[in-house]
Protein backbone atom coordinates (compact mmCIF):
# COMPACT_ATOMS: atom_id res chain seq x y z
CA UNK A 1 0.00 0.00 0.00
CA UNK A 2 1.07 3.28 -0.77
CA UNK A 3 0.69 6.67 1.57
CA UNK A 4 1.88 9.60 -0.03
CA UNK A 5 3.45 12.16 2.18
CA UNK A 6 5.39 15.52 1.87
CA UNK A 7 8.88 16.54 4.43
CA UNK A 8 9.80 20.26 4.49
CA UNK A 9 12.61 20.43 6.07
CA UNK A 10 13.01 24.42 7.46
CA UNK A 11 16.52 24.64 7.53
CA UNK A 12 16.97 25.04 3.58
CA UNK A 13 13.99 26.48 2.24
CA UNK A 14 15.51 30.18 1.25
CA UNK A 15 12.20 31.10 0.53
CA UNK A 16 12.59 32.04 -3.02
CA UNK A 17 8.41 31.47 -3.73
CA UNK A 18 9.88 29.04 -6.74
CA UNK A 19 7.17 26.35 -5.51
CA UNK A 20 4.47 28.95 -5.12
CA UNK A 21 5.01 30.11 -9.08
CA UNK A 22 5.53 26.09 -9.90
CA UNK A 23 2.14 25.23 -8.19
CA UNK A 24 -0.08 28.35 -9.11
CA UNK A 25 1.12 27.60 -13.23
CA UNK A 26 0.52 23.85 -12.69
CA UNK A 27 -2.91 23.93 -10.87
CA UNK A 28 -4.00 27.41 -12.60
CA UNK A 29 -4.81 29.06 -8.95
CA UNK A 30 -6.09 32.51 -8.91
CA UNK A 31 -2.86 34.30 -8.05
CA UNK A 32 -4.59 37.49 -9.15
CA UNK A 33 -6.10 37.72 -5.81
CA UNK A 34 -3.42 36.87 -3.88
CA UNK A 35 -4.21 33.06 -3.10
CA UNK A 36 -2.49 30.06 -3.76
CA UNK A 37 -2.45 26.36 -2.99
CA UNK A 38 0.79 26.45 -1.13
CA UNK A 39 2.53 29.61 0.46
CA UNK A 40 5.63 30.23 2.19
CA UNK A 41 5.08 32.55 5.04
CA UNK A 42 8.22 34.84 5.70
CA UNK A 43 8.61 34.78 9.59
CA UNK A 44 10.72 37.28 12.00
CA UNK A 45 10.96 35.12 15.28
CA UNK A 46 12.71 36.20 18.49
CA UNK A 47 13.08 39.88 20.37
CA UNK A 48 15.90 42.42 20.23
CA UNK A 49 18.96 41.66 18.62
CA UNK A 50 18.50 37.94 18.81
CA UNK A 51 15.92 38.32 15.82
CA UNK A 52 16.01 35.24 12.90
CA UNK A 53 14.29 34.69 9.91
CA UNK A 54 12.28 32.08 8.93
CA UNK A 55 10.18 30.98 5.68
CA UNK A 56 7.92 28.25 6.66
CA UNK A 57 5.76 26.85 3.58
CA UNK A 58 2.41 25.69 4.29
CA UNK A 59 -0.21 23.95 1.93
CA UNK A 60 -3.13 20.91 2.21
CA UNK A 61 -1.81 18.37 5.05
CA UNK A 62 -3.61 15.67 3.25
CA UNK A 63 -4.89 14.21 6.92
CA UNK A 64 -5.42 10.83 7.04
CA UNK A 65 -8.81 12.09 9.34
CA UNK A 66 -9.41 14.92 7.79
CA UNK A 67 -12.01 17.33 9.69
CA UNK A 68 -13.13 18.57 5.60
CA UNK A 69 -13.82 15.60 4.27
CA UNK A 70 -16.22 14.82 7.13
CA UNK A 71 -18.49 17.77 6.97
CA UNK A 72 -18.62 17.34 2.99
CA UNK A 73 -22.10 16.99 2.14
CA UNK A 74 -22.05 16.13 -1.08
CA UNK A 75 -19.17 13.80 -1.16
CA UNK A 76 -17.08 16.20 -3.57
CA UNK A 77 -13.77 15.65 -0.95
CA UNK A 78 -13.22 12.36 -1.25
CA UNK A 79 -9.34 10.35 -0.01
CA UNK A 80 -7.77 7.83 -2.66
CA UNK A 81 -6.56 4.95 -1.13
CA UNK A 82 -2.87 6.06 -1.57
CA UNK A 83 -4.06 9.30 1.08
CA UNK A 84 -4.46 12.25 -1.17
CA UNK A 85 -7.46 14.18 -0.10
CA UNK A 86 -8.71 15.39 -2.89
CA UNK A 87 -11.80 17.54 -4.37
CA UNK A 88 -14.64 16.10 -7.35
CA UNK A 89 -15.30 19.57 -9.09
CA UNK A 90 -18.54 18.61 -9.96
CA UNK A 91 -20.24 17.88 -7.25
CA UNK A 92 -18.48 20.32 -4.96
CA UNK A 93 -21.48 22.99 -4.22
CA UNK A 94 -19.02 25.62 -2.25
CA UNK A 95 -20.96 25.48 1.02
CA UNK A 96 -17.79 26.55 2.46
CA UNK A 97 -18.18 24.00 5.46
CA UNK A 98 -14.97 22.16 4.50
CA UNK A 99 -12.94 25.86 4.55
CA UNK A 100 -14.77 26.26 8.55
CA UNK A 101 -13.61 22.73 9.17
CA UNK A 102 -9.94 22.82 7.74
CA UNK A 103 -7.48 23.49 10.84
CA UNK A 104 -4.69 24.38 8.94
CA UNK A 105 -6.32 26.99 6.40
CA UNK A 106 -5.33 25.48 3.48
CA UNK A 107 -9.08 25.80 1.48
CA UNK A 108 -9.76 28.67 -0.69
CA UNK A 109 -13.20 29.51 -2.88
CA UNK A 110 -13.27 29.84 -6.29
CA UNK A 111 -16.21 31.68 -7.46
CA UNK A 112 -18.25 32.15 -10.74
CA UNK A 113 -15.44 35.52 -11.57
CA UNK A 114 -12.68 33.79 -10.54
CA UNK A 115 -13.61 31.23 -13.39
CA UNK A 116 -14.80 34.24 -15.34
CA UNK A 117 -11.02 35.99 -14.92
CA UNK A 118 -9.51 32.16 -14.51
CA UNK A 119 -9.76 31.72 -18.92
CA UNK A 120 -8.79 35.33 -19.06
CA UNK A 121 -5.82 34.56 -17.42
CA UNK A 122 -4.49 31.16 -18.40
CA UNK A 123 -6.32 30.73 -21.69
CA UNK A 124 -7.36 27.31 -21.46
CA UNK A 125 -8.71 26.80 -17.65
CA UNK A 126 -9.17 23.30 -16.75
CA UNK A 127 -11.66 24.03 -13.94
CA UNK A 128 -15.25 24.82 -15.44
CA UNK A 129 -17.51 25.33 -12.00
CA UNK A 130 -17.24 27.54 -8.98
CA UNK A 131 -17.05 25.81 -5.59
CA UNK A 132 -13.63 25.24 -3.52
CA UNK A 133 -10.22 24.34 -4.08
CA UNK A 134 -6.81 23.55 -2.62
CA UNK A 135 -3.33 21.17 -2.62
CA UNK A 136 -3.94 18.01 -4.88
CA UNK A 137 -0.45 16.96 -4.05
CA UNK A 138 -0.28 17.16 -7.80
CA UNK A 139 -2.46 14.35 -8.17
CA UNK A 140 -2.47 14.44 -11.71
CA UNK A 141 1.66 14.33 -12.23
CA UNK A 142 1.62 11.40 -9.39
CA UNK A 143 -0.10 9.23 -11.40
CA UNK A 144 1.69 10.27 -14.36
CA UNK A 145 4.61 9.51 -12.24
CA UNK A 146 6.22 12.30 -11.62
CA UNK A 147 6.84 14.71 -8.45
CA UNK A 148 4.35 17.34 -7.28
CA UNK A 149 5.62 20.57 -8.97
CA UNK A 150 6.75 22.33 -6.10
CA UNK A 151 9.28 19.21 -4.77
CA UNK A 152 10.15 19.24 -8.59
CA UNK A 153 10.94 23.13 -8.62
CA UNK A 154 12.30 23.64 -5.21
CA UNK A 155 16.18 24.85 -5.34
CA UNK A 156 16.84 23.90 -1.40
CA UNK A 157 15.81 20.42 -1.80
CA UNK A 158 13.67 22.11 1.14
CA UNK A 159 10.58 20.16 -0.07
CA UNK A 160 10.40 16.21 -0.31
CA UNK A 161 7.71 13.67 -1.49
CA UNK A 162 7.67 9.99 -0.47
CA UNK A 163 5.71 6.92 1.05
CA UNK A 164 5.27 6.64 4.59
CA UNK A 165 4.57 2.58 4.13
CA UNK A 166 7.92 2.30 2.50
CA UNK A 167 10.54 1.48 5.48
CA UNK A 168 13.27 2.71 2.86
CA UNK A 169 11.73 5.91 1.78
CA UNK A 170 13.73 9.10 3.65
CA UNK A 171 10.55 10.70 3.68
CA UNK A 172 9.06 7.46 5.55
CA UNK A 173 12.27 6.80 7.89
CA UNK A 174 11.97 10.93 9.05
CA UNK A 175 8.62 11.00 9.93
CA UNK A 176 8.81 7.66 11.71
CA UNK A 177 12.05 8.85 13.66
CA UNK A 178 10.52 11.66 15.31
CA UNK A 179 12.55 14.24 13.43
CA UNK A 180 10.04 15.05 11.23
CA UNK A 181 6.56 16.39 13.04
CA UNK A 182 3.21 16.65 11.87
CA UNK A 183 1.55 20.53 12.64
CA UNK A 184 -0.98 20.52 15.08
CA UNK A 185 -0.80 16.68 16.28
CA UNK A 186 -3.16 17.05 19.08
CA UNK A 187 -6.25 17.51 16.90
CA UNK A 188 -6.09 14.05 15.55
CA UNK A 189 -6.59 14.96 11.99
CA UNK A 190 -3.08 12.92 11.23
CA UNK A 191 -0.89 14.97 8.77
CA UNK A 192 0.64 13.66 5.90
CA UNK A 193 2.90 16.98 5.49
CA UNK A 194 6.08 16.55 7.64
CA UNK A 195 8.58 19.25 9.35
CA UNK A 196 12.42 19.38 10.36
CA UNK A 197 12.37 21.91 12.23
CA UNK A 198 14.87 24.31 12.17
CA UNK A 199 18.10 24.37 14.13
CA UNK A 200 18.99 27.45 16.26
CA UNK A 201 22.14 29.20 14.47
CA UNK A 202 24.22 32.29 15.00
CA UNK A 203 24.36 33.64 11.16
CA UNK B 1 6.68 21.22 15.99
CA UNK B 2 7.30 24.70 17.76
CA UNK B 3 5.80 27.09 15.48
CA UNK B 4 4.11 30.90 15.68
CA UNK B 5 0.74 30.52 15.88
CA UNK B 6 -2.03 33.61 15.54
CA UNK B 7 -5.52 33.53 16.78
CA UNK B 8 -8.57 34.45 14.01
CA UNK B 9 -12.00 34.48 13.54
CA UNK B 10 -13.55 33.39 10.75
CA UNK B 11 -15.29 35.85 8.01
CA UNK B 12 -17.27 33.08 5.70
CA UNK B 13 -19.72 32.08 7.94
CA UNK B 14 -20.90 35.60 9.95
CA UNK B 15 -24.45 37.48 10.53
CA UNK B 16 -25.81 36.15 7.52
CA UNK B 17 -24.95 32.10 8.52
CA UNK B 18 -26.48 32.93 12.35
CA UNK B 19 -29.80 34.22 10.99
CA UNK B 20 -29.51 30.64 8.73
CA UNK B 21 -29.05 28.80 11.76
CA UNK B 22 -31.60 30.87 13.82
CA UNK B 23 -34.84 30.98 11.17
CA UNK B 24 -33.89 27.29 10.92
CA UNK B 25 -33.88 26.19 14.63
CA UNK B 26 -36.66 28.86 15.27
CA UNK B 27 -39.09 27.96 12.56
CA UNK B 28 -38.46 24.41 13.04
CA UNK B 29 -39.50 24.06 16.38
CA UNK B 30 -42.27 26.27 16.13
CA UNK B 31 -43.33 23.65 13.86
CA UNK B 32 -42.72 20.32 16.09
CA UNK B 33 -44.12 22.59 18.67
CA UNK B 34 -47.51 23.13 17.45
CA UNK B 35 -48.18 19.82 15.68
CA UNK B 36 -47.87 18.09 18.90
CA UNK B 37 -49.60 20.42 20.80
CA UNK B 38 -52.68 19.87 17.70
CA UNK B 39 -52.09 16.00 17.89
CA UNK B 40 -51.59 15.43 21.91
CA UNK B 41 -52.69 18.35 23.79
CA UNK B 42 -55.51 20.35 22.15
CA UNK B 43 -56.72 20.51 18.71
CA UNK B 44 -56.10 24.08 17.55
CA UNK B 45 -56.24 23.90 13.76
CA UNK B 46 -55.59 28.08 13.73
CA UNK B 47 -52.21 27.45 16.26
CA UNK B 48 -51.24 24.88 13.47
CA UNK B 49 -51.60 26.75 10.60
CA UNK B 50 -50.09 29.51 12.04
CA UNK B 51 -47.07 27.33 13.51
CA UNK B 52 -46.73 25.69 9.92
CA UNK B 53 -46.70 28.85 7.93
CA UNK B 54 -44.60 30.77 9.98
CA UNK B 55 -42.04 27.81 10.71
CA UNK B 56 -42.06 27.64 6.59
CA UNK B 57 -41.50 31.21 5.49
CA UNK B 58 -38.21 30.84 8.37
CA UNK B 59 -36.65 27.37 7.30
CA UNK B 60 -37.47 28.71 3.26
CA UNK B 61 -36.05 31.79 4.38
CA UNK B 62 -33.11 30.87 5.82
CA UNK B 63 -33.22 27.66 3.13
CA UNK B 64 -32.88 30.71 0.79
CA UNK B 65 -30.16 32.40 2.12
CA UNK B 66 -27.63 29.59 2.54
CA UNK B 67 -28.57 28.83 -1.26
CA UNK B 68 -27.59 32.01 -2.47
CA UNK B 69 -24.01 32.14 -0.73
CA UNK B 70 -23.14 29.10 -1.74
CA UNK B 71 -20.64 29.12 -4.78
CA UNK B 72 -22.24 26.43 -7.17
CA UNK B 73 -25.71 26.90 -7.29
CA UNK B 74 -26.13 24.38 -9.41
CA UNK B 75 -24.39 21.55 -7.45
CA UNK B 76 -26.91 22.11 -4.86
CA UNK B 77 -28.86 18.95 -6.54
CA UNK B 78 -26.39 16.40 -4.96
CA UNK B 79 -27.42 17.96 -1.67
CA UNK B 80 -31.10 18.20 -2.01
CA UNK B 81 -31.08 13.97 -3.33
CA UNK B 82 -32.76 11.76 -0.22
CA UNK B 83 -29.78 9.33 -0.94
CA UNK B 84 -27.32 12.33 -0.25
CA UNK B 85 -27.92 11.27 4.16
CA UNK B 86 -26.38 7.43 2.61
CA UNK B 87 -23.62 8.77 0.72
CA UNK B 88 -22.93 11.04 3.39
CA UNK B 89 -24.00 9.78 6.63
CA UNK B 90 -21.29 12.13 8.95
CA UNK B 91 -22.13 15.42 7.11
CA UNK B 92 -24.24 17.20 8.97
CA UNK B 93 -25.57 19.69 6.30
CA UNK B 94 -26.78 16.93 4.49
CA UNK B 95 -29.02 15.06 7.58
CA UNK B 96 -29.72 18.95 7.73
CA UNK B 97 -31.02 19.48 4.22
CA UNK B 98 -33.15 16.06 4.64
CA UNK B 99 -34.78 17.49 7.66
CA UNK B 100 -35.42 20.37 6.19
CA UNK B 101 -37.24 18.97 3.13
CA UNK B 102 -38.73 16.66 4.43
CA UNK B 103 -40.25 18.81 7.31
CA UNK B 104 -41.20 21.07 4.89
CA UNK B 105 -43.21 19.08 2.63
CA UNK B 106 -45.03 16.93 5.75
CA UNK B 107 -45.85 20.11 7.39
CA UNK B 108 -47.72 21.45 4.31
CA UNK B 109 -49.30 18.32 4.05
CA UNK B 110 -50.42 18.27 7.49
CA UNK B 111 -52.03 22.01 7.13
CA UNK B 112 -53.58 21.11 3.93
CA UNK B 113 -56.86 19.64 5.19
CA UNK B 114 -56.92 22.87 7.96
CA UNK B 115 -56.24 24.94 5.16
CA UNK B 116 -59.39 23.96 3.04
CA UNK B 117 -61.40 24.74 5.92
CA UNK B 118 -60.17 27.64 6.89
CA UNK B 119 -62.65 30.66 5.38
CA UNK B 120 -59.58 32.99 4.91
CA UNK B 121 -57.31 30.52 3.33
CA UNK B 122 -60.00 29.41 1.23
CA UNK B 123 -59.68 33.08 -0.29
CA UNK B 124 -56.49 32.14 -1.69
CA UNK B 125 -56.58 30.73 -5.45
CA UNK B 126 -54.59 27.45 -5.19
CA UNK B 127 -56.70 26.53 -2.26
CA UNK B 128 -59.61 25.99 -4.31
CA UNK B 129 -58.41 23.90 -6.89
CA UNK B 130 -59.76 20.11 -7.38
CA UNK B 131 -56.23 18.36 -6.74
CA UNK B 132 -55.68 20.44 -3.67
CA UNK B 133 -58.89 19.96 -2.51
CA UNK B 134 -58.77 16.00 -3.17
CA UNK B 135 -54.77 16.42 -2.03
CA UNK B 136 -56.22 18.24 1.27
CA UNK B 137 -58.74 14.76 1.83
CA UNK B 138 -55.71 12.36 1.17
CA UNK B 139 -53.78 13.85 3.47
CA UNK B 140 -56.29 14.56 6.20
CA UNK B 141 -57.59 10.74 6.73
CA UNK B 142 -57.14 8.88 9.81
CA UNK B 143 -53.67 7.87 10.28
CA UNK B 144 -51.90 9.05 7.52
CA UNK B 145 -52.63 12.61 8.89
CA UNK B 146 -51.00 11.37 12.02
CA UNK B 147 -47.90 10.20 10.29
CA UNK B 148 -47.30 13.17 8.31
CA UNK B 149 -47.58 15.53 11.98
CA UNK B 150 -45.36 12.85 13.16
CA UNK B 151 -43.02 13.40 10.47
CA UNK B 152 -42.93 17.08 10.07
CA UNK B 153 -42.42 17.73 14.25
CA UNK B 154 -39.59 14.75 14.40
CA UNK B 155 -37.87 16.29 11.15
CA UNK B 156 -38.60 20.04 13.21
CA UNK B 157 -36.79 18.62 16.11
CA UNK B 158 -33.89 17.40 13.90
CA UNK B 159 -33.31 20.61 12.53
CA UNK B 160 -32.97 22.38 15.26
CA UNK B 161 -30.26 19.97 17.00
CA UNK B 162 -28.42 19.93 13.50
CA UNK B 163 -28.00 23.38 13.54
CA UNK B 164 -25.93 22.89 16.19
CA UNK B 165 -24.90 19.67 15.11
CA UNK B 166 -23.26 21.25 12.17
CA UNK B 167 -21.00 23.93 14.66
CA UNK B 168 -19.61 21.10 16.43
CA UNK B 169 -18.20 19.11 13.60
CA UNK B 170 -15.57 21.66 13.23
CA UNK B 171 -12.63 20.29 15.67
CA UNK B 172 -10.29 24.02 15.19
CA UNK B 173 -12.56 25.79 17.27
CA UNK B 174 -13.36 25.18 20.86
CA UNK B 175 -16.17 27.29 20.78
CA UNK B 176 -18.15 24.77 18.83
CA UNK B 177 -16.12 21.66 18.78
CA UNK B 178 -18.28 20.30 22.43
CA UNK B 179 -21.45 18.65 22.95
CA UNK B 180 -22.58 21.61 24.70
CA UNK B 181 -23.40 24.09 21.20
CA UNK B 182 -25.78 21.45 20.32
CA UNK B 183 -27.92 21.06 23.28
CA UNK B 184 -27.71 24.78 23.63
CA UNK B 185 -28.86 25.42 20.36
CA UNK B 186 -31.66 22.91 20.26
CA UNK B 187 -32.57 24.38 23.65
CA UNK B 188 -32.80 28.11 22.17
CA UNK B 189 -34.79 26.90 19.52
CA UNK B 190 -37.57 25.80 21.63
CA UNK B 191 -37.21 28.32 23.64
CA UNK B 192 -37.49 31.06 20.94
CA UNK B 193 -40.48 29.27 19.51
CA UNK B 194 -42.50 28.94 22.83
CA UNK B 195 -41.62 33.10 22.95
CA UNK B 196 -43.04 33.23 19.25
CA UNK B 197 -46.01 31.58 19.44
CA UNK B 198 -46.81 33.41 23.18
CA UNK B 199 -46.55 36.34 21.18
CA UNK B 200 -48.48 35.11 18.48
CA UNK B 201 -51.16 34.05 20.32
CA UNK B 202 -51.05 37.57 22.27
CA UNK B 203 -51.09 39.52 19.11
CA UNK B 204 -52.91 37.88 16.28
CA UNK B 205 -54.44 34.86 17.53
CA UNK B 206 -57.38 37.72 19.63
CA UNK B 207 -56.38 36.11 23.26
CA UNK B 208 -58.94 33.15 23.44
CA UNK B 209 -60.26 32.53 26.94
CA UNK B 210 -59.98 29.18 25.67
CA UNK B 211 -56.74 28.84 24.81
CA UNK B 212 -55.17 30.58 28.25
CA UNK B 213 -53.83 26.89 29.27
CA UNK B 214 -52.05 26.38 26.57
CA UNK B 215 -50.43 30.40 27.07
CA UNK B 216 -50.00 29.20 30.21
CA UNK B 217 -48.35 25.76 29.51
CA UNK B 218 -46.12 27.71 26.77
CA UNK B 219 -45.19 30.22 29.16
CA UNK B 220 -43.62 27.44 31.75
CA UNK B 221 -41.96 25.07 29.28
CA UNK B 222 -39.99 29.13 28.25
CA UNK B 223 -39.17 29.25 31.72
CA UNK B 224 -37.69 25.84 32.04
CA UNK B 225 -35.34 26.83 29.28
CA UNK B 226 -34.76 29.57 29.84
CA UNK B 227 -33.13 28.08 33.22
CA UNK B 228 -31.65 25.35 30.83
CA UNK B 229 -30.15 27.54 28.65
CA UNK B 230 -28.58 29.92 31.65
CA UNK B 231 -27.24 26.81 33.12
CA UNK B 232 -25.49 26.09 30.08
CA UNK B 233 -23.96 29.38 29.45
CA UNK B 234 -22.36 29.19 32.87
CA UNK B 235 -20.90 25.45 32.05
CA UNK B 236 -20.09 27.14 29.04
CA UNK B 237 -17.73 30.26 30.56
CA UNK B 238 -16.40 27.14 32.99
CA UNK B 239 -15.46 24.97 30.25
CA UNK B 240 -13.83 28.27 28.14
CA UNK B 241 -12.22 30.03 30.53
CA UNK B 242 -10.31 26.87 31.92
CA UNK B 243 -9.84 25.31 28.12
CA UNK B 244 -7.59 25.40 25.49
CA UNK B 245 -5.99 28.34 24.03
CA UNK B 246 -8.93 28.78 21.48
CA UNK B 247 -11.18 28.24 24.25
CA UNK B 248 -9.49 31.14 26.76
CA UNK B 249 -9.48 33.71 23.47
CA UNK B 250 -12.95 32.81 22.94
CA UNK B 251 -14.19 32.99 26.44
CA UNK B 252 -12.36 36.79 26.27
CA UNK B 253 -13.97 37.58 23.75
CA UNK B 254 -18.00 36.83 24.78
CA UNK B 255 -17.43 37.63 28.39
CA UNK B 256 -16.08 41.33 27.75
CA UNK B 257 -18.29 42.38 25.48
CA UNK B 258 -21.50 43.98 27.03
CA UNK B 259 -23.63 42.85 23.71
CA UNK B 260 -23.26 39.01 24.81
CA UNK B 261 -23.53 40.02 28.70
CA UNK B 262 -26.08 42.95 28.77
CA UNK B 263 -27.55 41.76 25.07
CA UNK B 264 -27.42 38.33 25.23
CA UNK B 265 -27.73 36.93 28.68
CA UNK B 266 -29.34 40.36 30.61
CA UNK B 267 -32.09 41.27 28.19
CA UNK B 268 -32.36 37.29 26.28
CA UNK B 269 -32.27 35.30 29.38
CA UNK B 270 -32.53 36.52 32.76
CA UNK B 271 -34.79 39.63 32.03
CA UNK B 272 -37.77 37.40 30.14
CA UNK B 273 -36.99 34.07 32.84
CA UNK B 274 -37.16 36.91 35.88
CA UNK B 275 -40.67 38.76 33.67
CA UNK B 276 -42.21 35.12 33.30
CA UNK B 277 -41.33 33.93 36.42
CA UNK B 278 -43.32 37.09 38.30
CA UNK B 279 -46.49 36.14 36.25
CA UNK B 280 -46.15 33.07 37.67
CA UNK B 281 -45.92 34.08 41.11
CA UNK B 282 -48.37 36.78 40.52
CA UNK B 283 -51.51 34.16 40.04
CA UNK B 284 -51.48 34.14 36.15
CA UNK B 285 -51.04 36.74 32.91
CA UNK B 286 -54.68 38.51 33.26
CA UNK B 287 -53.06 41.91 34.06
CA UNK B 288 -49.22 41.48 32.76
CA UNK B 289 -50.21 41.23 28.98
CA UNK B 290 -47.32 44.17 28.09
CA UNK B 291 -44.74 42.38 30.49
CA UNK B 292 -45.66 38.50 28.74
CA UNK B 293 -45.31 40.37 25.10
CA UNK B 294 -42.10 41.94 25.79
CA UNK B 295 -40.61 39.23 27.42
CA UNK B 296 -41.18 36.95 24.19
CA UNK B 297 -39.51 39.80 22.42
CA UNK B 298 -36.71 39.58 24.34
CA UNK B 299 -36.50 35.82 24.20
CA UNK B 300 -36.21 36.33 20.53
CA UNK B 301 -33.99 39.14 20.51
CA UNK B 302 -31.73 36.64 22.48
CA UNK B 303 -31.68 33.93 20.57
CA UNK B 304 -30.18 35.80 17.61
CA UNK B 305 -27.92 37.23 19.38
CA UNK B 306 -26.54 33.66 20.81
CA UNK B 307 -26.04 32.86 17.34
CA UNK B 308 -24.29 35.87 15.98
CA UNK B 309 -22.10 35.98 18.94
CA UNK B 310 -21.23 32.12 18.18
CA UNK B 311 -20.29 32.62 14.59
CA UNK B 312 -18.49 35.90 15.59
CA UNK B 313 -16.53 34.51 18.49
CA UNK B 314 -14.71 31.69 17.21
CA UNK B 315 -11.12 31.61 17.32
CA UNK B 316 -9.02 29.58 14.74
CA UNK B 317 -5.27 29.13 16.12
CA UNK B 318 -3.35 28.63 13.11
CA UNK B 319 0.41 27.74 12.54
CA UNK B 320 2.33 30.88 10.71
Amino acid sequence: MTRYAMLIDLNTCVGCNACMAACAIENQTPVWKNVWRTYVHDQEIGIGNDVRRRFFPRLCNHCENPPCLTVCPTGATYQRPDGLVLIDDNLCMGCGACEMACPYRARYELTYTDIREGKVFYGNLRRTSPGYDKCNFCAQRIDAGRKPACVETCVGASRLFGDLDDPHDYVAKMAASGIAQPLMPQLGTRPHVYYINEMKRDV
Amino acid sequence: MEVNVTYETQHLWTTWFAVYLYLGGLGAATMTITFLTDMYLKSHKTLAIWGALTGLMMVGGGSALLFIHLANHAAVVHVLNPLAIFFKPDAWIAWGTQFISWMMIASLLYILPYMIESPVLTKLPLIKTKIVSRLGSVAGSGNLHKILGMLAALSGLGVAVYTGLLLQSFPAVALWNNPGVPILFTVSAFSTACALLILIMHTFMGRDEQDNLLRRLYERADILLLATELLVIFLFYMYLTRGSISARVSADLLFHDLGWLLGFIGLGLLTPFLLELKSIFSGGHGGNHISTIAAAIFVLIGGFLLRDYFMAAGIYVYPT
